[in-house]
């Protein structure tokens, strides 16, 4: 399960942003941002659902109902505006808008999700068996996939500032792997970027073709809940990663948990994330 | 306690001044079901659910009829705990109507389909623990009665697939939404969802700006010269939402 599933489960469960600055008073509720790059779904529709599910939090919290209002996007530029204009104290986005976001507002993750038993997740390129053997002979092809909303992250982290997909590649980016997929198969594609969930997904798929990896990412650490540690004490951020950390066992949560994958949220450190940040600032 | 993750009330909705309903015949409701749609008026409608609700004539138990009064009065209430009952009393009287009999008749999964689609629409997981189930009864539709509200299986079928959570999550697929959608323009080109949908899907899983704006047009141009009755107010606001979007 990837980042993207796990900003699935906030945008189900309207994961929430406290904040406590003195930009808010105690009868405005606190602003609550969901950034989903690249993901197939409707902002509006995003944040109707949000709404609803922002009181699940609450309520494993024990904070006061409608304590925290909703503010979803599925645009990365978007997302960036709304954390310079909202400034939440904490924040759901990606693994590559924390790592480009990170200085500016001084972000520390808190809760990762845990999936399939682990916390990290591997990207792969995949093909038709046997066509290509390696990335030289893909340079120059068509490569598809749902993940390029962030080249930047494709770049730094998941191919790790070996080559820039977006000049080393011909993409042809979609919002549904699933098409990727079928257009591999029809071959209008030479290959496609998975990430770990689509992955470990491909079995359910009746392609035409066997397809294989051709190259697989080192270990990347899934992105949960961030903090603004300057905006944020040690004690708000403790009791945010706790009521997470129930969510997976709380009823109502724990379908929601289910829906996505998702087998528990764990407390995290910023220790975590430090190879990843080395490789941003490599790529600079 | 937890909005949208509260359970949908399955207690039929209360029905106002029915003593000046006309007697119902089983006959004349079953020979002419299709009387009853969105230019039906409100009370009339509920004349009709009302004897629909105490019958036991088992021809009119194992048909689509109750459930389709049930969804035009659902879907012209605008007060969302008494739609969403009012839809799950649809989806009660649909599940009753396969089990006396009724499973042949596409009509009945397909408005099982869309009375369960409406009920759940703003509960996340109860939405999600549904896909399935509303995707095999659309599917049971479509095979059954294509045709049925004007390609209303095509319509809705197309949008679940457009709509739902794409794989590897769930069973959205653009691909079929597309296929789906463009059929039901096809094949039934009278209806003005069936051009919104398509509107929609065109722009969101593929882009296609400029066919969206063709299909927004189209559909319009329906919504303004049929007979909608009680939709015809909501869809103007949902062709607008996309206009908006369109930058139209």
């Amino acid at each position: 399960m990837n980042q993207k599933a796990f900003l699935e489960v906030f945008v189900a469960i309207s994961c929430v942003i406290i904040t406590l600055s003195p930009a808010h008073s105690a009868a405005e509720p606190a602003p609550v941002v969901v950034c989903y790059p690249g993901g197939p779904i409707n902002d509006s529709e995003a944040n109707n659902g949000m709404a609803a599910m922002l009181r699940v939090l609450e309520h494993l919290g024990q904070w006061p109902d409608q304590t925290f209002s909703s503010f979803f996007t599925s645009n990365a530029d978007e997302c960036r505006n709304l954390l310079s204009t909202k400034k939440p104290a904490f924040a759901i986005t990606s693994l590559g808008l924390f790592l480009e976001e990170r200085p500016e507002h001084n972000l520390l993750p808190i809760v990762q999700p845990q999936m399939r038993g682990t916390t990290t997740e591997t990207y792969r390129l995949i093909v038709k068996k046997g066509k290509f053997q390696n990335l030289d002979q893909l340079k120059g092809k068509l490569v598809g996939g749902t993940v390029f909303e962030e080249p930047d992250f494709i770049k730094r982290i998941v191919f790790r500032n070996h080559l820039d997909p977006a000049n080393y590649f011909q993409l042809k980016p979609s919002r549904q792997a699933i098409r990727a997929l079928r257009a591999l198969d029809k071959d209008e594609l030479d290959a496609v970027l998975l990430n770990g969930q689509q992955f470990s997904a491909l079995g359910s798929l009746q392609l035409g073709s066997p397809l294989e990896a051709i190259f697989t990412s080192e270990a990347i650490p899934l992105m949960g809940l961030v903090a603004n540690e300057k905006s944020s004490t040690a004690a708000e951020r403790s009791r945010f990663a706790n009521a997470l950390s129930s969510m997976c066992s709380d009823p109502e949560g724990k379908k929601l948990c289910d829906l996505f994958g998702v087998e528990s949220f764990k407390p995290t450190t910023i220790t975590v994330f430090s190879p990843m940040i080395s490789l941003w600032n490599q790529g600079k | 306690m937890l909005q949208g993750c509260t359970r949908i009330s399955t207690q039929n909705v209360a029905l106002s001044n029915l003593s000046d309903c006309p007697k119902e015949s089983e006959t004349e409701l079953l020979s002419h079901p299709l009387q009853y749609n969105a230019t039906t008026p409100t009370h009339r409608l509920e004349c009709v659910l009302n004897f629909l609700r105490n019958t036991s004539d088992k021809t009119l138990i194992a048909s689509s009829l109750a459930s389709q009064v049930a969804l035009h009065l659902a879907e012209r209430t605008q007060e969302r705990p008494r739609q969403e009952a009012l839809a799950m009393e649809g989806v009660g009287f649909a599940e009753k109507a396969i089990a006396s009999g009724g499973a042949n008749d596409g009509g009945v999964h397909y408005y099982l389909a869309a009375n369960l689609g409406l009920a759940v629409r703003d509960h996340v997981t109860q939405a999600a623990e549904n896909l399935s189930r509303l995707e095999k009864e659309m599917q049971l539709a479509l095979k059954l009665n294509p045709d049925i509200d004007s390609g209303g299986p095509l319509r809705l079928l197309g949008t679940l697939y457009f709509k739902a959570p794409p794989w590897p999550t769930g069973i959205g697929d653009g691909d079929k939404a597309l296929d789906l959608l463009k059929k039901a323009v096809e094949q039934h080109p009278e209806h003005p969802l069936n051009h919104l949908f398509y509107a929609q899907a065109l722009l969101e899983v593929d882009e296609q700006t400029s066919q969206a704006r063709t299909q927004l047009a189209k559909g319009l141009e329906k919504l303004a010269s049929g007979q909608w009755g009680y939709n015809k107010t909501p869809w103007q606001h949902e062709f607008a939402e996309l206009a908006k979007e369109l930058g139209e």
